[in-house]
């Protein structure tokens, strides 16, 4: 059977080079991986001095308020969905998307009710199936090196629609870091900053006494600036722990892929070996029969 | 006095000053010298005067708070850069702004550009099976 024998090593050459290439992603996204656990550690210092100093503000009068702090009755949500720019990440992009849409299908009967912000082509490509309407009307991508001012555009748009009423509340879906091998998709109101427990005063910071600060200008002025800014802090935080968990779930997709193509390739081994040993048998039957019918 | 400064990246600074002024857009500006009271103010778009002896070193902030407090100055920014020169070091922070925001147009481009390609690619591979 020489020519299923020649399909069989063809497959087998083409299972070794997907588990070439799956290997090398599985590496790739290793390495990514750390680097994304690092922005996540090394960004966690800003978003406790923040919160330290808001809380400071906001315990210096109670009589102080903003709009952010406050829930208003919902006219209009804007839902956010933090994705990937590619696939091949396993359930990651599917089980945000999920749950959106569920969440999305309980409170609405219409899509003229709210409105969505998708982060990643992944995202993007999902709210225009469903036919969701997009508050930003290019595509914002979750690149792999994350920064700051990539998501600027998009923060600023939250912040504006929300201090001018176009909107009253809005929910982030988003998959939460918790190790490289659990994540769980969560779902986190960002504005209104009501039951944030990040904001409760944490008076028992080490020191004796809690000095009376001085505001430049004053007190008001520096809760406008600041709360915004902790608004956006938040968010950046939720997209790199979505980073994280893109690189650790793609990570274990391809560990599993290259696994099954390694099975896979031993199975058809197995079954080379045999179909040779076949033709062998075959063969000698042949040679036999041929000099027993000299004799 | 002691003054650190953080960014998303991490601690950008931690140094020991002698005094800093810090000047920003819409509040103009204010000198902490040592043992200056609590303070804590804001920063849109503005620089931190860093002066030691002779040394003068600028950091150009966008979007940040600043806490002051036995003479230990805390400065969150959400974008800084350091530099000798305050107009040289905010040029760079605006000029690495508008090359990633460029950078990032282009990807998008590209990345659609080659998304329509794949489709019809896939389109023809289909029809040239049956």
């Amino acid at each position: 059977m020489p020519s299923s024998m020649r399909d069989i090593k063809k497959r087998i050459n083409a299972t070794a080079k997907t588990s070439q290439i799956t290997k090398a992603m599985h590496m790739v996204s290793a390495a990514k991986l750390k680097k994304a656990e690092r922005a996540i550690k090394s960004f966690r210092p800003l978003t406790k001095r923040l919160s330290n100093v808001l809380s400071r503000v906001l315990s210096s009068d109670h009589d102080l308020s903003h709009p952010i702090l406050e829930a208003r009755e919902i006219n209009k949500t804007v839902y956010v969905i933090i994705s990937s720019d590619r696939g091949l990440a396993g359930p990651y992009n599917n089980s945000v998307f999920k749950k959106a849409e569920k969440y999305i299908n309980e409170h609405h009967q219409s899509n003229d009710e709210f409105e969505v912000a998708a982060l990643g082509f992944k995202a993007f490509s999902f709210a225009k199936r469903r036919g969701y309407r997009l508050i930003h009307d290019e595509v914002i991508q979750v690149r792999d090196d994350v920064q700051f001012i990539d998501f600027q555009q998009i923060s600023d748009t939250f912040i504006k629609g929300y201090l001018s009423g176009k909107f009253d509340e809005i929910i982030v879906f988003y998959n939460h870091f918790i190790n490289t091998l659990q994540h769980e998709v969560k779902q986190t109101t960002l504005i209104p900053l009501e039951h944030n427990p990040l904001l409760d005063y944490d008076s028992n910071d080490g020191s004796t006494y809690t000095p009376i600060y001085y505001y430049e200008p004053n007190a008001h002025k520096v809760l406008q600036d600041l709360l915004p800014m902790y608004v956006v802090n938040l968010f950046y935080g939720m997209i790199l722990e979505a980073k994280a968990t893109e690189h650790a779930s793609r990570m274990t997709a391809m560990k599993s892929a290259t696994d099954n193509a390694e099975e896979l390739i031993s199975d058809l081994q197995l079954k080379y070996n045999r179909a040779r040993q076949d033709a062998i048998t075959t063969e000698l039957t042949d040679i036999i029969g041929g000099a027993e019918a000299l004799d | 006095m002691r003054i650190i400064v953080i960014n998303p990246e991490g601690e950008l600074y931690n140094e020991t000053v002698d005094y800093v002024v810090v000047s920003s857009k819409s509040l103009g500006e204010f000198a902490i010298l040592d043992n200056h009271a609590p303070l804590i103010s804001s920063i849109d778009v503005g620089y931190i005067k860093l002066v030691k002896d002779q040394e003068i070193i600028f950091t150009v902030v966008i979007n940040g708070a600043l806490e002051h407090r036995e003479n230990v100055i805390n400065v969150i920014a959400q974008e800084a850069h350091v530099g000798l020169d305050k107009d040289n070091a905010m040029k760079h922070l605006e000029d690495v702004r508008k090359e990633r925001l460029e950078e990032n147009r282009q990807r998008t481009r590209d990345f659609l550009k080659a998304e329509r390609e794949l489709k019809k690619n896939l389109k023809e591979a289909q029809a040239s099976n049956r």
